[in-house]
């Protein structure tokens, strides 16, 4: 562990949690700071540079996910999720929005510190390798980064802007049901109109397009209840 | 049995109906057809006595005698002609003239049928007689059908029929329309979806009043329904909640107790208030619309979940076929997990061994466990599915759960659109069948696109 202790910043509205994983990271020797909700974590982060963020989801005002998302969009800041629910599907999108690790409640101080531990070597060890971002599915290799679409001869269809962000929402989260509202808001942010049927017109383009340039490719599939599935499976390559 | 649709069985009705009052009209007609003919032939003896008359009659008084005898359907005149059909006749049968000929001795005559009036140009029948008299004037007997035609030329009861047939046709169109509300009525309440936000039935106002008054009733149910079933979710989730921050505060409190068994007793109690609170959330969510959904590989899942029950040393053992391994189902992955397991530490825990099978048809994949316990009296066997209702009834924790473990099966596989049943294993025990459907490729959104787009979301 490096000569100064590090600092871990906890957002948490319950004051009692807040008082007693206070007292086990201060017993360990990290330095402390603490808010209730997103506006008094933004002062904390203006006026201390804490090393890791111990975050709830269900927070008042802005909840957890949003801020997770805030924050990731500005810093490499590891965040630990406190969760309420046990169901998988919460931490899959709270690791999707940015957490490097996540706590089911209730939860022991030595789990607590054994994760907050690991999260902070791991940070130390490597300064955060950006993963790859070029993914493989059918006979297609897509490159987030150089926004390009090539299939195995090194060519490929050509895509509009807006086809290309909605393949890319698609690989990023093959075989799941996607929601039109989730699309949209993957693939435009929340200021789209939640009732847009473009959505509808961009998939059949998209489809369209993928299947005149390899025939057969058949990888989006239409759910009921107006929902999208990339059913393709989808490998990161190097 | 045949089960038709109440549209099809007016339908049917209609029509059988108006088939027996064709009929019916077609006899009927047939019937006043024959009379008329009988009517309009004017007997042999009839005949013999006008013609007697007639030649009784001084011939400057015939023209005066004719009149008098003649009527709408017989006609009576003479013709200097001698004994010349008219050239368009066609002499009658044979048998129809002899018994004429009895009657009217010696004379010279001829019967024929014309083609008669009818400004349609129908023919109809009608007969012409000639007889020659005994001065050798051609006296004419000309009858007519009495037969009443419009002015179309048809028979006055087709009209009538025709109208009715087509009055009826258009009932049955709107008896049709009518009834088409209580089907879409019918799908609806198949369809309901309590958890998310209620469809509601538009209203026609061309329906009939009692179908709107039904529709009404129904969309003012399902939001009852909808609000009650939101409300309970919404208390569920704010229990669970307010209980988890409870369980979080104790259980870092109870860090501060020395190490030894109460402590470690004290984390165990905290694990089991909270999963039994997570397990009656569970197995509450009717079809929530909360799992997620993704693409899975049943058949991996299933086999995991044996291989770690194996790797601890449990009676668990799979049979699969190939097609099987690959059955790929839309469904949530921790779902399907819980399901597979719950069902196998069931029959491990009360059957003491789990035999599984997975096979597949062209519409679902089948999960089959089989166990070796006594079995499941047949009338508990859907009551076993709700929560809280165990077969052994002592809530003894050591020898069994909260009575949760099917009720969260249960709910988990019909809110992917499965279902689940339980009954015998050829070997004795309970075997319990899980089935949930395969997953298809589409294009195009089903039937169940009719609904809000974001109904679900």
């Amino acid at each position: 562990m490096s000569a100064s202790p590090a600092t871990i910043l906890i957002v948490e509205d319950d004051p009692d949690i807040l008082r007693l994983v206070a007292d086990v990271m201060r017993r360990e020797g990290f330095g402390v700071e603490t808010a209730e909700d997103g506006a008094a974590m933004d002062a904390a982060l203006a006026r201390a540079h804490p090393d890791l963020i111990i975050l709830d989801i269900m927070l008042p005002g802005e909840d957890g996910l949003s801020i997770c998302r805030r924050l990731r969009a500005q810093s490499q800041l590891p965040i630990l999720m406190l969760t309420a629910k046990s169901e998988e599907i919460d931490r899959v999108v709270g690791l999707e929005m940015g957490a490097d690790d996540y706590l089911v409640k209730p939860f022991g101080s030595r789990e607590l510190l054994a994760r907050v531990r690991a999260l902070l070597r791991r940070v130390n060890a490597q300064p955060l390798a950006p993963a790859s971002r070029r993914f493989a599915f059918d006979r297609f290799t897509i490159d987030l980064d150089a926004r390009q679409l090539v299939d195995e001869r090194g060519s490929g269809p050509a895509l509009t802007s807006a086809e290309f962000d909605l393949l890319a929402c698609f690989v990023q989260r093959p075989r799941r049901v996607l929601t039109r509202d989730q699309i949209l808001d993957w693939t435009r942010g929340r200021t789209a109109d939640p009732l847009d049927r473009t959505i509808d017109m961009l998939v059949s383009r998209l489809r369209k397009k993928l299947e005149a340039a390899s025939p057969g490719s058949n990888p989006i599939s239409t759910v009921r209840n107006g929902g999208y599935l990339f059913t393709a499976d989808v490998k990161r390559v190097p | 049995m045949l089960r038709l649709s109440l549209a099809t069985r007016i339908t049917l009705i209609v029509l059988v109906m108006l088939l027996v009052a064709w009929i019916g009209a077609l006899a009927l007609y047939y019937r006043s057809q024959a009379g008329a003919g009988e009517n309009a032939r004017p007997l042999p003896h009839q005949i013999a006595a006008l013609v007697e008359l007639a030649e009784q009659t001084p011939p400057d008084q015939r023209p005066l005698f004719y009149e008098a005898v003649s009527s709408s359907i017989l006609n009576v005149r003479s013709a200097d002609t001698a004994n010349l059909p008219s050239p368009e006749a066609r002499p009658v049968v044979a048998a129809l003239h002899d018994s004429y000929a009895a009657a009217l001795g010696d004379r010279a005559f001829v019967i024929t049928t014309r083609p008669v009036t009818g400004s349609s140009g129908l023919a109809t029948r009608g007969l012409e007689f000639r007889v020659v008299l005994k001065d050798g004037e051609t006296l004419v007997l000309d009858t007519k059908s009495p037969l009443p035609l419009t002015v179309f030329g048809l028979p006055v009861g087709f009209g009538a029929g025709l109208i009715g047939t087509l009055i009826a046709l258009a009932a049955l169109i709107v008896m049709h329309r009518e009834t088409r509300p209580l089907a879409r009525l019918s799908a609806a309440v198949d369809r309901m979806d309590l958890a998310g936000e209620p469809s509601l039935l538009p209203q026609a106002r061309t329906s009939a009043p009692e179908i709107q008054t039904l529709i009404a009733a129904f969309n003012r149910l399902q939001e009852r329904l909808s609000r009650l079933l939101r409300a309970r979710m919404a208390m569920l989730g704010g229990i669970s909640h307010d209980v988890r921050t409870f369980a979080t505060r104790l259980r870092l409190r109870v860090d501060h107790i020395p190490e030894g068994t109460e402590r470690e007793r004290a984390i165990g109690d905290i694990d089991d208030i909270v999963r039994l609170l997570d397990d009656a959330l569970l197995s509450s969510r009717a079809g929530a619309g909360e799992l997620s959904e993704e693409l899975v590989d049943f058949g991996r899942i299933v086999e995991a979940e044996v291989e770690d029950r194996k790797a601890a040393g449990a009676p668990v053992d799979l049979r699969m076929g190939a097609p099987a391994a690959d059955a790929a189902i839309l469904g949530d992955r921790l779902a399907l997990r819980r399901i597979v397991s719950n069902l196998i530490d069931n029959a491990v825990k009360y059957g003491q061994a789990a035999h599984l099978s997975l096979e597949t048809d062209p519409e679902a994949v089948l999960l089959t466990i089989d166990d070796e316990g006594p079995g499941i009296p047949a009338e508990l066997r859907e009551e076993l599915f709700e929560p809280f209702v165990r077969l052994e009834t002592s809530r003894n924790r050591r020898t069994g759960g909260a009575g949760l473990g099917l009720a969260i099966v249960r709910n988990l596989v019909e809110a992917q659109g499965g279902s689940v049943a339980t009954g015998d294993a050829p070997a004795g025990g309970a075997r319990f069948t899980v089935r949930l459907p395969l997953f298809r490729h589409r294009e195009s959104p089903d039937d169940g696109a009719a609904m809000p787009p974001d109904s679900r979301s």
